[in-house]
């Protein structure tokens, strides 16, 4: 081994580095996005944050143990649970942060980038920051004792968005406001019925394994079939594991196994849109094959207008309104929903076009 | 125990029979799954169907190419998937530019990875799986650093690329074939190859016999980032978006069962590529089979790990003798 040849490598491997990096990072230049920025909060869709038929038992703040105050004037804490890296995760954030400063609110927030170890630590930094209210997004349900107490002992209002987390709602925490996951199923089985004319095969592909979204748009799906059209077929039933990849593999295995497939319900745009990949990639025509997908992102409305894509059926992000309606009620002493229902709306080739800039 | 002892007298070649199997199981297990196909699925036999599981398969095999190098040398590279990330952002990125120009920022991303990690383990004597898991963690960080959330890809010769084929064979599928001719060709025929193999086999012995160790590894761990980079662009192509939180994960892993199941010994000290290939079809068949079949995605998983037991198994026999 020759010392100096060795150093010269050395000397070529970090000089290649370096420049790498620079490269890969500097002088960027991305493809001209000509789709407009999605709309985060427009007032023109106010109604539609209003909650659904509540119903349910309420909570008021006598019941819980903390003090009236006045909302304006009080900080808020919200930590969100994933980064803000898909639409969901992105329109839910912008939408609480419109919501705190149309209403004059202090905000603090904080990102778990999916690590729940670091929910549990940002939430208990929120509270020594001065949080008086809390806003959770959680990423899981169990594993919320610690922050709980801690919000306790300083008589911490929370509410959980989203996902619920498992305690006693009004003890524990105060209201969950949250999608419908199996009414969202259910109406995607009503726009697929609409679509096919109640008769044919279909298939599903399924989200990740064990998610609760998953079992649920799955149930309300498959009992509404069952119920109102005896005459639809479910022959298929994969994971595309809420992925645009997956769902796009699965699918183009799908209509080469089953040519006479009529329609798809993907539990998730992105699958949805991975359906449609595999439908291009195969060369059939746009509503060939149906499809109904859920959540309500720009590029799902966007593929009804260009006729791929049935309906959509919305997975509302925007808590923001919602979840600071019910602080404010429940701040001034008025009881509220333990289990609160966001409204989701939905779009079909009715007002694909027309409401597009309210998708996320 | 005394059947067993006579069994071994009476049929004296069953260590033959046994490597035989390490050797050329791969392609008895892909015969009969191709067979069970023809009888048991319909619609299988159709070229649409073969070119569907060759685009498939092709990013898969791409990255299993790189790691049956690392694993050669008895090292193994955990980096991949979080290189076809980076490589999905940075296309991404640089598209603007043009396709080729994307192209080789993404391969540039590749060999940078490649070169740390090549690094860290040659010069620094880290162990291959700590360091590449290093970088399996932060080069996913870096990706989704440089692109935050999934974009969409529109540029048209993307889209050829990813959907298009010439003379009925989809370009992703000649991509990979080529780069599997090529690798094999390197690892057969070239004084490279013979180096890979010697420091596999025992890196101090290597050493000892003057070959350029650090220099090979180095090299072995680029080749693999830019296969993964490689296969990251491709799917880019193929999926028309970018999208570095899901592309890629668990891709080593993939990439690893393929090699293994084609009958490369994790010890090192000998790649075969022709069966790194048989392997990696023989998964994704194993994949479309039971997907076509509509069985629970637990299946498959389960359906892998039956198969990789038994590659492992046979390569324990062959340890034994």
């Amino acid at each position: 081994m020759k010392p100096h040849s060795r150093t010269t490598t050395r000397n070529i491997l970090a000089l290649g580095l370096v420049a790498g990096l620079a490269l890969v990072t500097g002088c960027t230049k991305s493809e001209s996005d000509n789709s407009a920025p999605a709309q985060t909060s427009s007032s023109g869709d106010a109604g539609k944050q209003v909650a659904g038929s509540g119903g349910g038992k309420t909570c008021a703040i006598g019941d819980y143990g903390a003090d009236k105050l006045d909302l304006k004037n009080a900080v808020v804490g919200f930590s969100q649970s994933e980064k803000e890296a898909n639409p969901f995760r992105i329109a839910e954030t912008a939408s609480i942060k419109a919501e705190a400063s149309k209403r004059g609110i202090k905000l603090l927030t904080a990102n778990a980038q999916s690590q729940f170890s670091k929910q549990i630590s940002d939430v208990q930094d929120l509270i020594a920051k001065g949080a008086e209210l809390l806003v959770i997004a959680p990423l899981n349900s169990d594993g919320w004792e610690p922050v709980l107490r801690s919000a306790q002992a300083k008589k911490i209002p929370i509410i959980t968005i989203d996902r619920q987390i498992n305690a006693a709602p009004c003890k524990d925490y105060v209201s969950f406001i949250g999608s419908d996951f199996v009414a969202q199923g259910r109406r995607a089985a009503d726009q697929l019925i609409e679509a096919t004319g109640g008769k044919g095969e279909i298939a599903i592909l399924l989200g990740a394994a064990g998610n609760n979204v998953t079992t649920e748009r799955t149930k309300g799906f498959e009992d509404r079939v069952k119920a109102k059209a005896p005459g639809l077929k479910i022959v298929f039933k994969q994971t595309g594991e809420f992925t645009r990849e997956k769902g796009q593999s699965v699918t183009e295995q799908l209509i080469q196994s089953k040519p006479g497939i009529k329609a798809i319900y993907a539990e998730n745009d992105e699958m949805g849109l991975g359906a449609v990949n595999a439908l291009k990639g195969a060369g059939k025509k746009p509503g060939a094959v149906k499809i109904v997908t859920i959540d309500g992102t720009r590029n799902a409305v966007q593929g009804i207008a260009d006729g791929w894509i049935s309906a959509v059926i919305e997975s509302n992000p925007r808590f923001g309104p919602l979840a600071f309606a019910t602080l404010d009620s429940f701040t001034q002493g008025k009881p509220v929903g333990e289990d609160i229902v966001i409204q989701d709306s939905q779009y079909t080739g009715a007002n694909a076009k027309a409401d597009l800039n309210k998708a996320y | 125990m005394t059947e067993l002892a006579l069994d071994n007298r009476t049929l004296p070649d069953r260590s033959t029979v046994v490597g035989w199997l390490q050797n050329y199981g791969v392609y008895l297990g892909l015969a009969v799954l191709l067979l069970f196909n023809v009888f048991f699925t319909d619609h299988f036999v159709s070229g649409e169907n073969f070119r569907t599981q060759a685009v498939q398969v092709s990013p898969v095999l791409i990255v299993a190419l790189g790691m049956a190098l690392a694993i050669g040398t008895e090292g193994i590279d955990l980096s991949v998937g979080a290189v076809m990330a980076l490589a999905t952002s940075v296309t991404s990125l640089y598209l603007g530019y043009g396709p080729w120009l994307a192209l080789v920022a993404a391969l540039i991303g590749g060999a940078v990875i490649g070169l740390a990690g090549g690094s860290l383990i040659a010069f620094v004597g880290v162990q291959p799986i700590v360091a590449t898991l290093a970088l399996m963690v932060g080069g996913r960080g870096i990706a989704l650093v440089l692109l935050p959330q999934l974009k969409d890809v529109r540029d048209p010769a993307m889209a050829t690329l990813g959907s298009g084929s010439v003379a009925g064979i989809p370009y992703l599928a000649l991509i990979a074939a080529a780069l599997a001719l090529i690798v094999g060709f390197v690892v057969r025929r070239t004084t490279f190859g013979r180096r890979l193999l010697a420091i596999g086999d025992s890196r101090p012995a290597a050493q000892l016999a003057g070959l350029p160790v650090h220099r090979v590894l180095i090299t072995v761990y680029v080749c693999s980032g830019v296969l993964a980079a490689v296969a990251g662009f491709l799917a880019t192509a193929r999926l028309q978006a970018s999208d570095p939180s899901s592309l890629g994960n668990l891709m080593e892993l993939s990439a690893i069962t393929a090699v293994v199941v084609g009958g490369t010994p994790l010890t090192g000290g000998r790649v075969r590529i022709g069966g790194t290939v048989a392997g990696a079809v023989l998964i994704q068949l194993l994949t479309a089979t039971l997907i076509k079949h509509d069985l629970p995605s637990s299946w498959t998983q389960i359906a892998q790990a039956v198969v990789i037991v038994l590659a492992v198994y046979a390569a324990r026999e062959r340890g034994k003798r």
